[in-house]
């Protein structure tokens, strides 16, 4: 992997995956469920592409903070369901707070108008 | 932990949903079917490598790690074969002698024998008076009348006498070893026949029927069915079979019932009902019969010892003799002669099995000495210690696997050598097998190997600091303490563990000599001997006793013979003709002995080159006048200390009082037993059934062969003649076991000292590879090249001296354990230690030599141009 490919997927990597975990901290969930959420609640403006959706989800089961299993859809369909570990649930909420203190930084920073000095 | 094609599927059914999810979804908000699915795919973007970006997450973790690890050590195997060849050659003998010797000693003693309730069968043998030469005599048949009659604590008990039996009838005339039997001893030990009936007890006194052996029904039946009810002629008289005893049955050999019981190594061949009223027989009776008992359930043997004692006590006190009969388990009865043989081998086997691993274990060493760069820029890049240890552990996994598969193959191979070859007084040889047990036995010994070989270099290796091992440049090695203390201490295990192979296989070898040289009192070469069976109906004791003379005069006339004798039975084919011995003249008539009784001509002691040291033989002429011989054995128990010439002992066919007039030389009926007491009664005083003629030649005794059949076939043709025997032919039977078990002991314990000369090599070959450099500057700075040799060669014997010293004193306890199987040496014997200690020493100052002299001849300019 080449190192630029790799800083930009790092990027998007913890960004998602904080975003998957919250997505899930409203209930358990498949993997096409959460893409359409996070969409909805995006307005819109977010669409995951299912090529760093899955690996992410692999990727935090593996991490240990989420857990998956097979279920039955209403319509007698398998799919594979994830969920919030209490591990998870830490995570998100490092995660949120480390967010909203970069969020506001970075909104202080861009916002500000010229200092006097 | 999922295994890694599961986790493939699984997440191709995970993506799979999501399309049909979307799919759906888009139909739902009113797209067309065929559109639907043409955006979803859209969507998905390029499905395999979402999958295959999906699968690479769980790359590294678990098993998909210890796969990638796996076919890195195949790698690497593959790329070293030589090493790989004789890691794995050396794993596959090692774990194939240890799986093979465990097969046959799971078979042959642990694995219960083929009898239902088979706990509950014991043999009964009676104990000797203390200081009589036997360790068990046989019962009394009188005895096991009043047993069978009144034992309460017996469920059941049978008894036998091991007979021979001519049978003719279908084909020519052949002689079988069989048993006549109680009517209840099958079922005692509670085997039915697998054809026909067993013996009823209204057959016991004069019933003509008869069992056979599977093995005679299928060789002389043709394994023919219809033979229950056809009629024979057993030694004349025809006999009905009725019934075929199934194929597992087995019996313990002559041998193993007692001394003197039947043919020591064949299992009977027939079986026909005992034919005579015991309560009949005089009560001081013979001790030549074996009886099985079978106990009532929850009965204790010594409860039942003491029950059978009981009942005899009248006898014992009528008849001033001392048996104590006492029972020891059938199984037992079976292998307690081949049980430390057996655990010999097996321990030899393990041994091995462990200088293997050792062996293994020090080259993985010093090959891994030269990864310790390889190992740190892992554990620099982020490998984890235990990441490492679980790499280099597969790769000793990977030859142990396959050592292990060869040495199954090489396992089976053995085992079927072993039934082929092995001596035949090892019991239940025909069970030997290799069942699940052994596989068990096999996976065992390879985890075993395993951990011994790979886990010392793993935790080696892995606990070495990545720092300094990419620091140090690859050639500037000095050696540094702890590792080089590591491969030492295998060495000197393997030192340790070659030189206890050594003293056992020289122990071995040692008694194997002494057994051959032992005084037999017979001579070996220029001697054959030749037997003939009379058993034919219609032939009267006379005919028998006439024979052998007329045999003996056509014998002598044969061209390039010297002496003929004849005798009821051959020296070295153990004790028989059992009875009582008794000093016959006044004051008392007690059995204070038993004694071989031999039924001979007046030449015997010519031909068989026997001294007679007191006295001389009896002659032709003293056809009238009762006379014996004695050995000097019984000579020592008769009178000690008096001249026996004149004095008068007892004989063993009712001729109840024998002048004695020769005192001959003790001759062994066993080699590796001291001379049994032996009394020597002219052959005109007891038909012989089966006589043994011995001549002695001129010229090479093969060559008269023919020319003895001949004679011997004129004198009476119908009588069978059977299978010539030289002496020397005779000697090397009686050893055979022994020499079966030296030679393998001796091989095993060759192979340990190459596998130790080898590990010396490696280990200080490379030391002096890796120290070039350091050799490099002392012979710069001026160090002799002599000297250099000798550290190399003191660094080399270092762990020879240390293992050494701990083998042989491992090999005293080892001597003990197998006090047994030694004869004429002490378990400790000085010399054989000296030897051991010196072969160990030369080959370590060998395998020193060749490193040393490179190390010698290094060229400091080049070893120093390397930097």
């Amino acid at each position: 992997m080449k190192a630029r490919d790799r800083q930009r997927l790092e990027l998007l990597q913890g960004t998602l995956d904080m975003i998957v975990l919250r997505t899930l901290s409203w209930g358990p969930q498949h993997g096409y469920g959460i893409s359409q959420m996070i969409r909805t609640a995006s307005g819109e403006v977010l669409q995951v592409e299912t090529g760093s959706l899955y690996p992410a989800l692999h990727r935090l089961e593996r991490q240990g903070w989420l857990r998956s299993e097979w279920k039955q859809s209403e319509n007698k369909q398998r799919t594979k369901v994830y969920r919030l570990t209490p591990a998870g649930r830490k995570q998100l909420v490092a995660q949120q707070s480390q967010w909203d203190r970069l969020h506001a930084a970075i909104d202080g920073l861009m916002n500000a108008r010229e200092s006097p000095a | 932990m999922k295994l890694p094609w599961i986790r493939r599927g699984e997440i191709d059914d995970e993506i799979r949903a999501h399309l049909r999810l979307a799919i759906e979804d888009r139909v739902a908000r009113g797209e067309s079917p065929a559109e639907a699915e043409r955006l979803a795919r859209l969507e998905l973007g390029n499905d395999l490598l979402v999958r295959e970006r999906t699968r690479d997450v769980w790359a590294g973790v678990g098993f998909e790690r210890w796969l990638q690890d796996l076919r890195y050590a195949l790698r690497r195997v593959r790329r070293s074969p030589g090493f790989a060849t004789i890691a794995i050659l050396t794993l596959a003998l090692g774990l194939g002698a240890v799986t093979s010797t465990f097969a046959i000693v799971n078979s042959v003693l642990l694995e219960p024998l083929h009898y239902r309730d088979g706990s509950r069968l014991f043999s009964v043998v009676n104990l000797p008076p203390p200081g009589a030469p036997n360790r068990y005599w046989l019962i009394n048949g009188r005895h096991f009348y009043e047993w069978r009659a009144h034992c309460r604590s017996c469920q059941d008990i049978g008894m036998a006498e091991s007979i021979g039996f001519s049978l003719s009838g279908s084909g020519e005339t052949e002689r079988f070893s069989g048993l006549r039997v109680s009517y209840n001893f099958f079922r005692t030990l509670d085997v039915a026949p697998a054809l026909g009936r067993d013996f009823r007890a209204d057959e016991e006194l004069a019933g003509h029927v008869l069992i056979l052996s599977d093995a005679v029904w299928r060789t002389r039946f043709a394994a023919d069915p219809g033979v229950v009810g056809r009629t024979v002629r057993v030694s004349g008289e025809p006999y009905e079979i009725v019934g075929v005893m199934p194929a597992g049955f087995r019996l313990p050999l002559g041998r193993q019932w007692g001394p003197a019981f039947g043919p020591p190594d064949t299992q009977p061949a027939m079986f026909r009902p005992l034919g005579q009223d015991f309560s009949k027989v005089g009560p001081d009776g013979n001790n030549n019969y074996v009886a099985v008992v079978r106990l009532k359930a929850g009965i204790s043997p010594s409860q039942t010892i003491s029950e059978l004692n009981a009942l005899i006590a009248d006898f014992v006190r009528q008849f001033g003799i001392e048996p104590k009969p006492t029972l020891l388990p059938l199984q037992h009865t079976m292998v307690r002669d081949a049980r430390d043989g057996l655990l010999l081998l097996f321990g030899i086997a393990i041994t091995t099995l462990l200088i293997v691993c050792v062996n293994v274990g020090n080259l993985m060493l010093v090959r891994a000495a030269s990864r310790d760069r390889e190992i740190g820029i892992r554990a620099a890049l982020g490998s984890s210690r235990q990441q490492l240890f679980v790499l280099i552990l597969t790769e000793t996994l990977v030859l142990v696997a396959i050592g292990s598969i060869a040495g199954f193959i090489l396992a089976k191979a053995a085992l079927a050598a072993f039934s082929a070859w092995a001596p035949r007084d090892i019991p239940r040889l025909a069970d030997i097998h290799a069942g699940p047990r052994v596989w068990v036995m096999t996976m065992a010994a390879a985890v075993v190997a395993t951990l011994v070989c790979g886990l010392l270099p793993a935790w080696r290796m892995t606990s070495a600091d990545p720092h300094r091992a990419l620091k140090a440049g690859a050639l500037t090695h000095t050696e540094h303490g702890r590792k080089i203390r590591l491969r030492e201490l295998m060495v000197g295990i393997e030192v340790a563990l070659s030189s206890v192979l050594l003293v056992v296989g020289a122990l071995l070898a040692t008694s194997f000599l002494r057994v051959l040289s032992v005084p037999k009192g017979v001579a070996i070469e220029h001697v054959i001997t030749q037997d003939v069976s009379t058993s034919i109906a219609g032939v009267t004791d006379d005919d028998r006793i006439r024979f052998a003379g007329e045999a003996l005069q056509r014998l002598a006339a044969i061209p390039g013979v010297l002496d003929v004798g004849v005798t009821n039975q051959l020296p070295l084919r153990g004790e028989s003709w059992i009875c009582g011995l008794r000093d016959a003249g006044p004051p008392n008539h007690k059995e204070i002995a038993l004694a071989n009784f031999r039924f001979v001509s007046p030449g015997f002691w010519d031909a068989t080159g026997t001294r007679i040291r007191q006295g001389g033989a009896f002659r032709e002429s003293d056809r009238e006048r009762p006379v014996a011989l004695i050995s000097e054995h019984a000579a020592r128990v008769l009178w000690p200390g008096q001249d026996p010439i004149g004095k008068h002992v007892g004989g063993c066919n009712g001729a109840v009082s024998l002048e004695v007039v020769g005192v001959v030389d003790d001759v062994r009926a066993e080699m590796e037993k001291e001379a049994p007491v032996t009394v020597y009664q002219p052959y005109w005083t007891m038909p012989i059934s089966r006589p043994y003629f011995v001549v002695r030649t001129r010229e090479r005794p093969e060559t008269v062969a023919g020319d003895v059949r001949a004679a011997l076939h004129a004198v009476n043709p119908e009588f069978a003649v059977g299978q010539a025997m030289t002496m020397q032919e005779i000697v090397e039977s009686s050893v055979n076991g022994r020499r079966f078990q030296m030679n393998l002991v001796v091989a095993f314990a060759a192979f340990a000292l190459v596998l130790a000369s080898l590990g010396i090599y490696g280990v200080l070959s490379f030391s002096v590879a890796r120290r070039t450099p350091e050799l490099g500057i002392r012979l710069a700075l001026g160090a002799r090249a002599t000297a250099l040799g000798a550290m190399v060669v003191r660094q080399g014997m270092a762990p020879v001296l240390g293992g050494l010293v701990v083998g042989l004193i491992g090999a005293i306890a080892a001597g003990r354990a197998i006090s047994s199987e030694l004869y004429g040496v002490p378990p400790n014997d000085l010399p054989t230690f000296a030897a051991v200690a010196i072969l160990l020493l030369l080959v370590g100052l060998c395998a020193s030599w060749l490193p040393a002299r490179r190390a010698m001849r290094t060229n400091p300019l080049k070893a120093l141009r390397f930097e």
